[in-house]
């Protein structure tokens, strides 16, 4: 009988025949992720006169299951920036490590202005224009080792020359900027919304902070009632250049699923 | 030093026949002449001051800081050969985020010391390399409170045990010296540099025990302040400018970050130094003419 | 052959804790050619004392564009700031290909001080034998004037000069320093050429084959946003005006001496 340690706790072959050990060795090529796992639906954002909106519900999901019902995505870079995120969320976890060592960088920076001068200290930091460049470039290079990082990310805040920035990237490193944005289901739901109020920069430089706030709530109302993957508690940030203020416990208000008995297929009705 | 010019002093990690390692001492030495550093360590945080001997009219003012930022609540101030300290400062750093990739929680400051200490100790070791020319305070506040999951994404388990004790008081203020031997020690009040003799005089001078009678933390800047400001009294011809960061808990100034100390803060406890030193030496003329 | 037995080499302390090998190395900034640096509040220029090797050979460049927004002067061995020149350039290249914006210049500055310290630490290498003058403007806004030095020890100036002779530079930038904040580049090129002359060899005059001048600096746009002015070299005939501004019979002193020229003191020393 075959003694060696190799052999223990295998069938013996002179009883069962040469043990086949074909399955333990992977055959084709290597993967990495090819689907996300634990996902966030839709971001939207639009630009208003002095800043950005941007809000995503508070849901992560595992397939059609609401797995995760208190999941921040939208993620705040030095009170100047806000980031929010679609898809998988440890790749989203990932990501927000990054960005928070992203963040400590900065503060060394501060070693480098003199006296305290809150303003230049704030004009020297990354902008979120410089952090969509940075996630961009991040993204297209782990997809271009065929290991993306599955997100879709609208990013919030200011522009070098203070100027309302908002931007799209995806996992494969697709970038474009626009008045407003959504990701997901929001693309096809949200967009056509938001372009009712803001299709171009100069129409969005008339909104004021309260229109594209009730814009915004809108729309994730619109996308509670029609995106199955999607929760009525969601956060909203506004960013300006005097900071960002992140709301993360929003509930959605005055809803009315009146619509919902004209459609075929809800709810027990039968046709 | 009775051994210099026998040849054991010619290489870094020679032990001499009395069992010194001279080239070590020597990196003392560079340390020893350069400007004061010193860190308090007091009930509310920390303080860290340094004297920057202005070298050059046509350097920039308040440029080139001195203390430096390792982790958002850990900072570092060292006195001798500048450039090593950048280098310490950048390894900190390093170590920092590698803690925080490996165990997603800040650094503590006595882990990062005790880091720190081995990376010295190391420069002590080979034929091939050389000590730091610098002594290094470390200063850092480690967080009181719960450490959110995973960097804040999710709020983490509202129920459970959490591994944590009922009761049990955990971070505060800490202050760690650490010398180009590798050695380092826990300190209330930490001094190296020129000025070191008069600095730490003046710190065993003060209430760091950390009880309710103990110094604020604003205190401790005024005396950071004040303790800099004597220990440059030797050195009365150059002159120098201070500068000071602050490390306090999160219900404190700072909201447990490492910051520069605010420029008003700085020039009342300027002003409050100058006087107090003044008013000591219009004391000593009215002693010398007493006595006369 | 040594001096003593303390500098033969760069990990070895003196028991007063100096390190001979580094000090050495910034005797060898001493041998490059003199160089000015000014910054205003809205410009910094950096002006260099060129030195021919022979009367037909090629003046030694001492100014050179790194990025948009930033360029050095060099005094020492010309090589080993061109080891530095590149590694500076691909930072900034990486930096703005990576976040879209230029390059803060005290962390560029810091970069090369932190690589030029390892050479001090470890046994087998040297310190490099060049300092530099860097010019630049980033986010802060403003334009920023950094020495480094071959111990790896960079700071920010109001105004600095390195290389030979330069401690009369020196001297006329400390009695001025105060009037460089409110300067017009102009006025901030006469400064440099001024502090120029007074460490030139006595007999000797700036030409237009031995000076280079070059300005970096902010602008403001129609709408009132800055703008960098990019950093750039001039030579030549470019000059010319500049250096005639600051002649002796316009400064209204004793007029100079004929052009002497350069001497052969030359090697691959910048």
């Amino acid at each position: 009988m075959d003694h060696r340690p190799q052999a223990w706790g295998r069938p013996r072959d002179d009883v069962y025949g040469a043990y086949d050990a074909s399955y333990l060795h992977d055959s084709g090529p290597k993967t990495a992720t090819q689907s996300p796992v634990v996902t966030g639906t839709s971001v939207i954002g639009i630009k208003f006169k002095d800043g950005v909106v941007i809000a995503a519900d508070n849901l992560a999901s595992y397939g059609s299951l609401a797995r995760f019902n208190n999941v921040k995505r939208l993620r705040t870079f030095l009170n100047s920036s806000v980031i929010g995120f679609g898809g998988d969320v440890s790749d989203m976890q990932y990501l927000d490590r990054l960005l928070s060592e992203l963040a400590i960088d900065e503060t060394y920076e501060t070693d480098d202005t003199p006296e305290d001068d809150e303003e230049t200290t704030k004009k020297t930091h990354l902008n979120a224009a410089n952090l969509h460049k940075y996630l961009q470039k991040l993204l297209y290079q782990r997809r271009s080792k065929f290991d993306p990082l599955w997100n879709q990310i609208l990013v919030a805040g200011t522009d070098g020359e203070g100027k309302p920035f908002l931007a799209s990237v995806d996992l494969r490193g697709t970038a474009f900027s626009s008045a407003s944005l959504a990701t997901g289901f929001g693309s096809a739901l949200a967009q056509p919304i938001m372009r009712r109020y803001a299709e171009t920069d100069e129409q969005a430089a008339k909104l004021t902070r309260e229109e594209a706030v009730a814009v915004v709530k809108e729309c994730m109302k619109v996308l509670f009632y029609r995106d199955a993957r999607s929760l009525d508690r969601y956060s909203i940030a506004v960013v300006t250049k005097a900071g960002v203020e992140l709301a993360e416990e929003e509930q959605l208000e005055k809803q009315s699923w009146a619509f919902a008995e004209r459609i075929r297929g809800y709810g027990t009705q039968n046709v | 030093m009775t051994s210099i010019g026998t040849g054991y002093d010619l290489a870094n990690s020679i032990f001499s026949p009395d069992g010194r390692n001279f080239q070590v001492e020597y990196a003392m030495k560079a340390v020893e002449n350069g400007g004061t550093s010193i860190g308090i360590r007091c009930k509310e945080g920390v303080v860290l001051a340094v004297e920057k001997v202005i070298t050059s009219k046509l350097l920039k003012h308040g440029a080139n800081k001195r203390i430096a930022t390792v982790d958002r609540h850990l900072g570092v101030v060292y006195s001798g050969m500048v450039p090593d300290g950048r280098h310490f400062v950048e390894r900190a750093r390093d170590e920092a985020r590698d803690w925080r990739d490996a165990f997603k929680t800040p650094i503590s400051t006595a882990d990062l010391a005790k880091r720190m200490g081995g990376y010295m100790q190391a420069y002590t070791l080979y034929q091939s390399v050389r000590p730091f020319g610098i002594t290094a305070i470390v200063g850092g506040y480690d967080s009181e409170l719960e450490s959110p999951v995973d960097g804040e994404v999710g709020s983490g388990p509202s129920c459970g045990a959490g591994g944590k004790v009922a009761g049990k008081k955990h971070g505060g203020p800490f202050l760690y010296m650490i010398e180009p031997s590798g050695l380092y020690w826990g300190y209330y009040g930490a001094a190296t540099g020129k000025g070191r003799q008069a600095a730490k005089a003046e710190l065993e001078k003060l209430d760091l025990s950390g009880d309710e009678n103990g110094l604020t933390l604003e205190q401790a800047v005024k005396e950071a302040a004040r303790i800099i400001h004597v220990a440059h009294d030797d050195n009365k011809d150059k002159e120098f400018e201070l500068e000071m960061s602050w490390i306090s808990g999160h219900d404190g100034p700072t909201k447990g970050l490492h910051q520069e100390v605010p420029k008003a803060l700085r020039e009342e406890a300027e002003r409050l130094a100058k006087k107090i030193l003044e008013g000591e030496e219009d004391e000593e003329e009215e002693k010398d003419k007493m006595e006369e | 052959m040594f001096r003593n037995n303390y500098d033969n080499d760069s990990v070895t302390f003196s028991p007063q804790g100096r390190i001979f090998q580094v000090e050495y190395a910034g005797e060898a900034v001493k041998q490059g050619s003199v160089v000015v640096g000014i910054a205003s509040k809205t410009h910094a220029v950096l002006v260099a004392i060129k030195r021919n090797a022979e009367e037909l050979s090629s003046y030694q460049k001492k100014l050179f564009p790194i990025d948009e927004h930033v360029g050095i002067a060099i005094a020492g061995l010309t090589s080993d700031a061109r080891v530095l020149s590149n590694f500076m350039k691909q930072q900034c290249l990486g930096h703005r290909l990576t976040y879209g914006r230029n390059m803060p210049v005290r962390s560029l500055v810091d970069m090369i001080g932190s690589k030029a310290q390892i050479n001090t630490q470890h046994y087998g290498k040297r310190p490099y034998g060049v300092g530099l003058l860097v010019a630049g403007v980033d986010q802060q806004g403003g334009p920023r004037l950094f020495e480094f030095q071959p111990s790896g020890m960079t700071e920010e100036m109001v105004a600095f000069a390195i290389g030979a002779r330069s401690q009369m530079a020196r001297t006329y930038l400390e009695k001025n320093v105060d009037s460089f904040k409110a300067c017009g580049k102009e006025e901030l090129i006469k400064h440099g050429l001024r502090a120029l002359k007074e460490s030139l060899v006595q007999d000797r005059e700036l030409t237009i084959d031995n000076t280079s001048v070059a300005i970096v600096g902010v602008k403001k746009d129609k709408d009132g946003t800055a703008k960098v002015e990019p950093f750039k070299v001039y030579d030549g005939q470019d000059v010319m005006d500049w250096i005639d501004s600051v002649s002796d019979d316009k400064e209204n002193t004793a007029p100079a001496p004929a052009t002497v020229e350069e001497s052969m003191d030359v090697d691959n020393d910048a």
